[in-house]
């Protein structure tokens, strides 16, 4: 008989001061995907199942100004049914057509796969791109934390146990062009090898005046792309400056993530998913 | 344990459950509903889908505690006392099955499919059985079964209207 005890708090404050108390001996579970393979696996260190799943605080896409909003219990299927997201963060929108699968997609939370930090979580690349900031909540304060800092490794979180994320907050760019795509060992219900999501925006003469990559998969947790991003702004994009900065950034990701037996694979894939992404912005 | 309310193809349910078993083993042990198939218990296969409040989800990814309060359908629940399903009816009829193992999974994907989307294309047919793995029937007749139940659906939906 298991001594573990199932936890559904009725609001946000409620499971807040549950982790405040128990945080350390308490598995948070929301869509379940990952923490249900990781009980099959290695079964439940914790005396705790805490069940945010059903919390309207972390519910909801919302667009208020300057600030567009994903909660962070937001399904993926709702993310991918979107027409805010569609309009205002379509790499995100993308990270979720390809995602696992449809009966995965229906449960599987944004909020879960950032926590779970797997270097190959979909919507990590996605949120990277879009400038994301993603509100952490305990009991006793709120705090903003970027992208960049929420995976300290591969599948291990900035998180305390205390801590819940409530929701991502995107910066809206406005009309621009964006785009998200993988490589996986199928089209469907396949682990990420390669992942990348871009935001471009050109100025009047059709030079890059913006530029956000985000890379996953093949770093041991996703990032941001600056060197590339600094090399192409300012600059007419044209299908050979692409490839360089493609060759940049596959130079890059070697740089981070050390020369791995399949980085002979790795490396022209990432310069030519970088090209098949930004291809369609070659000036005409 | 952990008490639960929930509807199991038609039927009210309250149980006390451990906390931590999942929707199959809920489903299969102490439901004893032997239809639900466990495959690869991670998510990959498809086998054990189960429709909750009306969508496909991996009944092995489910914390069972998490059915409280929901509707659930498994394959045992698609038939009614005077007929089979749709899905049924043509996965029959087109040899959409061959082994049997998948076919309770795929009916509940695309039982689901057609409730929200009554005239699926093939992609979409494709996208909603993607996480439902077959090693028998190479998909072609499952594709044909499913475009057919949609038809009989259809079918069934006006001649119900009259």
């Amino acid at each position: 008989m298991t001594d573990i005890e199932y936890i559904r708090p009725l609001d946000l404050k409620e499971a807040l001061d549950f982790l405040w108390d128990n945080g350390e001996d308490t598995r948070i579970i929301a869509g379940g995907t990952d923490v249900m393979v990781d009980i099959r696996s290695e079964g439940l260190d914790k005396k705790y199942l805490l069940d945010i799943s059903r919390l309207d605080e972390l519910k909801g896409i919302e667009l208020n100004g300057q600030e567009l909003s994903v909660g962070a219990g937001v399904t993926l299927s709702e993310i991918y049914s979107s027409r805010i997201l569609e309009s205002h963060a379509l790499a995100l929108k993308k990270s979720a057509f390809s995602f696992a699968s449809r009966q995965i997609r229906n449960i599987a939370t944004i909020g879960g796969n950032v926590a779970h930090s797997s270097p190959c979580g979909d919507t990590v690349p996605a949120l990277l791109a879009h400038g994301t900031k993603a509100l952490v909540a305990d009991k006793k304060e709120t705090r903003l934390v970027s992208m960049e800092e929420m995976a300290t490794k591969a599948y291990m979180s900035c998180l305390s146990p205390k801590q819940i994320l409530v929701k991502f907050i995107l910066t809206p760019y406005g009309d621009g062009f964006a785009d998200f795509q993988k490589i996986g060992r199928r089209r469907e219900l396949a682990v990420s090898r390669i992942s990348m999501a871009v935001f471009v925006k050109k100025d009047k003469e059709g030079k890059i005046s913006f530029l956000k990559i985000g890379l996953g998969a093949c770093t041991p947790t996703p990032c941001n792309m600056e060197a590339v991003e600094a090399f192409l702004t300012g600059k007419v994009l044209t299908r050979e400056l692409i490839w360089e900065a493609g060759g940049l950034l596959a130079g890059n990701m070697i740089e981070i993530t050390g020369r791995r037996s399949s980085a002979i694979y790795k490396e022209p894939a990432v310069q030519g998913l970088f090209m098949r992404i930004l291809y369609p912005m070659v000036n005409v | 344990m952990v008490h639960i309310d929930f509807t199991i193809n038609g039927q009210q349910k309250a149980l006390d459950i451990p906390a931590d078993i999942t929707a199959l083993e809920l489903i299969r042990s102490l439901l004893g509903l032997k239809g639900t198939k466990e495959g690869c218990g991670i998510g990959e296969c498809g086998a054990c889908t189960i429709n909750v409040n009306g969508r496909a989800i991996n009944s092995c990814l489910m914390l069972a505690a998490q059915l409280d309060g929901t509707k659930v359908l498994t394959v045992e629940g698609l038939a009614t006392e005077n007929s089979l399903a749709p899905v049924q009816e043509k996965f029959m009829e087109n040899h959409g099955v061959q082994c049997g193992f998948c076919t309770p999974g795929v009916l509940m994907s695309s039982h689901a499919l057609l409730a929200e989307n009554p005239d699926p294309n093939d992609e979409e047919i494709s996208k909603a059985i993607a996480g439902n793995l077959c090693r028998c029937t190479g998909y072609k007749q499952i594709f044909v079964s499913v475009r057919e139940a949609a038809r009989l659906t259809q079918q069934k939906g006006e001649g119900g209207n009259d």
